[in-house]
């Protein structure tokens, strides 16, 4: 029996999660719609103007997302419920939000810093923040991936990448 | 035999050292990036793309056809050895294939999925070089509506057939359709869904919503879970070699697996998951020894990995002779395409043909590059597997910004590319699939294109799609294809029984 509630709670859990995303759903259709009515007529004769598309997509999210908000609430879809909450059992938010952190810092410093500093930086970073716990090893990868990669791309291939603070040294 | 004189001018452009060249690194590149785990074909092309911008337009695509192939193989090694595929297609390949390395019989399923995969290949493209130029022909005489019927057979056999649910297909295709109207319509030059950001107005690029859902969304999902798990990798034991009693079981089911690959993925209604399914289940039926299936049948390995090498051959048909790219894989092949400023489609043959058929030809020549490459270096391929995943996946993070960034130096793409993985991190947790919606963003734009054209020569009339007899057939294709996962409760219903029968499935839960 015990067994039986925890399974309920965590069926209820993924419930839960499903009734957010078919909001979201909703919500971006919504959007859709509003974004619909925002779109100017242009000019001249069409027979299908510009703002059926977004019309037709913002219809669709907010009965689809009524469906779905349908499966999670009065016809509940129990398989869907309990992937949500198998993966909720694994999911270690830290570890997450750290990585997505680290992502944006990286694309900020990518300018200022230069390829090849943000790149040092970034892999030991995010190896560390995944679990590693050799830094001196993740550190010589940052810094060989970063050198390695402008050199072949602004040398080889032709691609432009900030060279940043180390402007003076890099080729 | 017009055809042969074609190809042999394509092999004369292709086999130029330069050429030759460019197709062994893309090999090489595509099998690298292919064996990450949790990297399939498409990632791997759209990774790769930027790396193809200095190149002339031949050398690009033909650096392609090897990055492909070599994305597909690679695809199948981490299927085997770590029981991960890189995307919804190799997923039978784990069945059988994890099942082989764990009893110390990794190198023969390797071997059996390379040369599978090289068999499955160079039949495809055979198929191509014949069909291609016929299909292209007739699809000449396509209208508007029969292009919009297309799609939206393209759209729902995505939605319907693959994955666990319709309901969920269809809203991650309604997303993409969001994602592909972002910016200015090409017909009248109107802004749609841009908010007022002005940096929206020319659309989201197709990589950065590809490398978002697939590297920034994989990612995600195993750091929200690297705690929780650890994948092992099964060490290739012993005799990398097929035994001839594996070859025996082996041979067949790679010309079944590419017969029913083949067909399937050349349909607008692609993909390549239900071929491979399909194999699966006609390799098993088949043989002789069904009581090791489960277990580690080779031929379970044999027949999905060449149905699945054939169907993404297959897809090459309409991508290249109507430009609808039915695959995630496809989609960034044709922004890849729009790059050099090229229109798949049935003009590409006579206004290109140079380009096109020096592409067929370096099919061919991808294919025995993979297996010369490929088979001797299989343990070294292996090695990669290796790398603690700490380290790889900050890796490939840093790949997949860098992939973004230089295609435009621009942070906001970047940023932009974030937010569509935390978009897939949570489509992956809520088992929405990812596939439809970036066929919905490239699509659509094209379904609307072609469905404003035709009611523009129909001078507004929406008979137009029914009353021509080729687009009212394929819709009615379509019709059937959203019914056909319902059909066996339609026919209890019918049949006055009430019990609850599933509903068809051909995504990774079809098996038994």
């Amino acid at each position: 029996m015990i067994g039986d509630a925890k399974d309920a709670k965590d069926a209820s859990r993924g419930l839960l999660e499903a009734r957010l995303a078919a909001a979201v759903v909703i919500g971006l259709g919504l959007l859709a719609l509003f974004g619909a009515t925002q779109v100017g007529a242009g000019a001249g004769y069409v027979a299908v103007g510009p703002s059926l598309m977004p019309t037709v997509i913002g219809v669709g999210l907010v009965a689809l997302g009524a469906l779905l908000l349908l499966r999670a609430t009065v016809r509940p879809d129990l398989d869907l419920a309990r992937h949500v909450a198998a993966e909720a059992a694994l999911t270690d938010w830290p570890t997450t939000g750290l990585t997505l952190a680290a992502l944006v810092a990286y694309a900020l410093t990518l300018g200022p810093l230069g390829y090849v500093l943000a790149t040092t930086w970034f892999i030991p970073v995010v190896a560390r923040i995944l679990g590693s716990r050799r830094p001196v090893r993740d550190l010589v990868v940052g810094v060989a991936i970063g050198i390695v990669v402008y050199v072949a791309f602004t040398q080889f291939l032709g691609v432009r990448l900030p060279a940043g603070l180390l402007d003076p040294v890099l080729p | 035999m017009e055809v042969l004189g074609s190809l042999a001018g394509g092999f004369a452009t292709a086999l130029q050292p330069q050429y030759l060249l460019f197709a062994a690194i893309g090999v090489s590149l595509g099998t690298l990036i292919g064996v990450l785990p949790g990297i399939g074909p498409a990632l791997t092309v759209a990774l790769l793309l930027p790396l193809t911008y200095s190149f002339d337009p031949i050398g690009a695509f033909i650096m392609f056809a090897g990055i492909y192939y070599g994305g597909m193989y690679g695809g199948s090694t981490t299927s085997i050895l770590l029981n991960t595929p890189g995307e919804s297609a190799s997923i039978v390949t784990t069945l059988e294939g994890f099942q082989m390395a764990k009893r110390g019989r990794g190198g023969p399923a390797l071997a059996t999925a390379a040369i599978g995969s090289f068999v499955a290949g160079t039949i495809s493209t055979i198929a191509i070089t014949l069909f291609a130029p016929f299909v292209a022909g007739v699809a000449l005489a396509f209208q508007p509506a029969d292009y919009f019927a297309l799609m939206v057979l393209a759209f729902v056999s995505v939605s319907a057939l693959v994955g666990r649910s319709l309901l969920r297909g269809a809203t991650s295709l309604f997303i993409g359709l969001f994602i592909g109207s972002i910016g200015i319509d090409v017909l009248t030059g109107q802004s749609r869904l841009t908010f007022g950001v002005t940096e929206l107005l020319d659309g989201l690029n197709i990589v950065v919503v590809a490398v978002g859902l697939f590297a920034v969304g994989e990612a995600l999902s195993v750091a929200s879970r690297m705690r929780a798990e650890r994948g092992d990798v099964l060490a290739v034991k012993g005799r990398v070699w097929m035994t001839r009693d594996d070859f025996k079981r082996s041979w067949p089911a790679w010309l079944r697996g590419t017969l029913i690959g083949f067909p399937l993925g050349a349909l607008p209604a692609g993909g390549a998951e239900i071929p491979t399914f399909l194999s699966y289940n006609v390799e098993k039926r088949l043989s002789k020894h069904r009581e090791e299936f489960g277990t580690g049948a080779i031929e379970g390995v044999a027949g999905p990995e060449a149905a699945n090498n054939a169907a993404f051959s297959g897809v090459l048909v309409p991508l290249l002779t109507l430009g609808i790219p039915t695959s995630a894989t496809a989609a960034v092949m044709l922004a890849a395409f729009q790059v050099y400023d090229l229109q798949p489609g049935p003009l590409l043959f006579t206004k290109a043909p140079e380009l096109v058929w020096a592409l067929i030809a370096s099919l061919y020549i991808g294919n025995v590059m993979l297996l010369l490459l490929n088979l001797p270096l299989i343990r070294i391929w292996v090695k990669i597997l290796e790398i603690p995943r700490p380290v790889l996946y900050a890796g490939i993070l840093a790949f997949a910004t860098l992939g973004v960034y230089s295609a435009a130096n621009s942070v906001l793409d970047v940023l932009i590319m974030y937010s569509i993985g935390v978009l897939g991190f949570f489509a992956r947790r809520l088992d929405f699939p990812v596939g439809p919606i970036v066929l919905g963003v490239i699509l659509g734009p094209l379904l609307e294109t072609q469905f404003r054209r035709a009611m523009s020569i129909s001078q507004g009339d929406l008979s137009t799609f029914v009353t021509r007899p080729l687009s009212a057939a394929i819709l009615a294709v379509a019709v059937g294809a959203l019914l056909l996962p319902y059909l066996p409760r339609i026919i209890a219903r019918v049949r006055g029984r009430r019990e609850p029968v599933d509903r068809l499935v051909f995504g990774d839960d079809s098996d038994e």
